[in-house]
């Protein structure tokens, strides 16, 4: 690679705008990523990190504002193009969504035979590979209701890295693990992208993952990018927003009341 | 009412649009090397047609008796019951052979499918399909609507033989026919006509059945309810399409060709 192209981010967001119903979600969000780095974007639920995710993966398409993926600008892009960008990310979902009808085995192996013209016993073999790259060789012919929760995340995450994805992109990867799975999930993100040179983007608002993962971090409040920077830097800054979140405190600015109409007139009724 | 209709609308819009999609991918796809795939297809033709042999022979096996019994009971009266099986040979070839096939299918693996595509719509599976560059369409919905379109015509055909046997069935027992004389009067009444006019019934059915059970599967959005409206609808408005197609086509076979 030229000096030149390596200085290009690998995912670069500017000034993204969503509104649904005149409500605005997404409000102006920007950040970098360069390859080979782990982003992570925090924020409680309702901030609009979810929506930023499936925007950054072409799912959602934004109101105002530009994307680009590898160099390429993706905003407006075509979908037959924007199909062969795919192929060159990974995604593992919240709720694993692996298919239900075919075993752990053909869920890993369905990226490859979709986009590759490799040969059975080739693809039994990377199969073999990526799950034991998750810690689950001998599972390959269980179906999916047959496992647990966290082993789900860890087929799910083997799909993702079938294809030696350039962009892992994780949506909540350790909610609803227990903390030794949530660990050893946190490890396995760690381990593939230093060992596949992956770039990754997880979505999560557990801040002991935060620690163990973020190489940068972008919080998100009600739409808006309220911090960016590293792990250090988090727990030094002094906003109180941010220190409200990282503590886990019940008492600040962020309110735990989530209502689209101002609270007074809701409660006194129109004057 | 207006907000029904809008509904409506759309909802016929989204058909259009996929049925559209489903049939470039079913004949456009193979020469451009995307066409559903084989394998997916032959076990959707298992699932959906293979697997309701039985219960397609056991209903219009009865139904086939019924329309002997029926018919029976006004022809002894002029004394020209061996004419039974040309009524129940005529009826089920042009008419109830396909019909019965499809409702019974409609009812069996068209709620299947509505319910399968609906519950991975909700549990994101069809977005993770999309995420990974896999077009939901022809991994999902095209096998189906292929395999509903091929395997309905192969059901008639066999609903058509049993629900005959019904009849025959009847003949020997109550009104001492031989097999002989029953199937022997049946096809001196028949022409290759109501056979082929009754397979191209089952042709459209299929196609009609199987794409409304994808189309109200792949439009599911929110939780179980959903699910359970998207199977409701399925099996509702595939009955009611069967039997406006059957009108339709009935109007043309008889009083056009």
């Amino acid at each position: 690679m030229t000096a030149a192209a390596s200085h290009v981010p690998h995912i670069k967001v500017e000034n993204l705008v969503r509104a649904f119903d005149g409500r605005k979600v997404l409000d102006g969000v920007g950040f970098e990523v360069s390859r080979g780095k782990t982003l992570v974007i925090l924020g409680g639920s309702g901030c609009g990190k979810s929506t930023l995710l499936r925007h950054i993966i072409g799912s959602l398409k934004p109101d105002a504002g530009r994307i680009w993926l590898m160099g390429e600008e993706i905003t407006g892009m075509p979908e037959t193009q924007f199909a062969e960008v795919r192929k060159k990310f990974g995604m593992l979902f919240q709720g694993s969504a692996l298919l239900n009808s075919m075993s752990v085995g053909e869920n890993v192996a369905l990226p490859l035979e979709e986009h590759t013209n490799l040969s059975p016993d080739i693809i039994e073999i990377m199969v073999k590979m990526k799950t034991s790259m998750v810690g689950l060789t001998g599972f390959e012919n269980l179906m999916p209701s047959q496992i647990s929760g966290g082993m789900k995340k860890r087929v799910a995450l083997a799909r993702a890295i079938a294809m030696d994805p350039e962009i892992l992109f994780c949506d909540e990867p350790t909610a609803g693990l227990d903390p030794v799975m949530t660990a050893v999930v946190d490890v396995l993100i760690n381990d593939l992208c230093k060992k596949l040179g992956m770039t990754a983007v997880v979505v999560t608002h557990d801040m002991a993952s935060v620690y163990r993962i973020a190489d940068q971090i972008v919080m998100l409040h009600k739409g808006k990018v309220v911090f960016q920077g590293t792990s250090a830097e988090i727990q030094a800054c002094r906003d109180p927003l941010v220190m409200q979140f990282i503590k886990g405190e019940a008492d600040g600015p962020i309110s735990f009341k989530q209502s689209g109409d101002d609270y007074l007139k809701a409660l006194m009724g129109e004057p | 009412m207006k907000k029904h209709l809008q509904e409506f609308l759309l909802n016929l819009g989204d058909y259009v649009v996929l049925l559209g999609e489903t049939l470039a991918i079913c004949f456009l796809g193979p020469f451009r090397g995307k066409g559903p795939k084989a394998r997916h297809t032959a076990t959707q033709m298992v699932a959906i047609g293979v697997d309701s042999i039985g219960i397609v022979c056991l209903v219009v096996f009865f139904v086939g008796l019924v329309i002997a019994m029926q018919t029976a009971y006004e022809m002894v009266k002029m004394g020209s019951e061996m004419y039974v099986g040309r009524v129940v040979g005529l009826t089920m070839l042009r008419e109830l052979g396909p019909l019965i096939a499809t409702i019974v299918l409609g009812g069996r693996s068209g709620a299947a499918i509505a319910a399968e595509l609906g519950t991975m719509k909700v549990n994101e599976e069809i977005e993770a399909l999309r995420i990974m560059g896999i077009n939901p369409v022809r991994f999902l919905v095209a096998p189906r609507v292929l395999a509903f379109t091929l395997m309905t015509p192969v059901l008639a055909v066999i609903a058509d033989y049993v629900g005959i046997l019904g009849g025959l069935f009847l003949a020997i027992v109550n009104l001492h026919l031989s097999a002989h004389q029953y199937l022997d009067l049946m096809m001196q009444g028949m022409v290759v006509k109501d056979f082929v006019s009754g397979i191209a019934k089952s042709v459209v059915f299929g196609l009609l059945v199987g794409s409304i059970a994808c189309h109200f599967g792949y439009r599911t959005e929110g939780g179980a309810d959903a699910v359970g409206r998207a199977t409701t609808m399925t099996v509702v408005t595939s009955i009611v399409m069967i039997i406006l197609a059957d009108a339709a086509m009935t109007a043309v076979l008889v009083y056009i060709l």
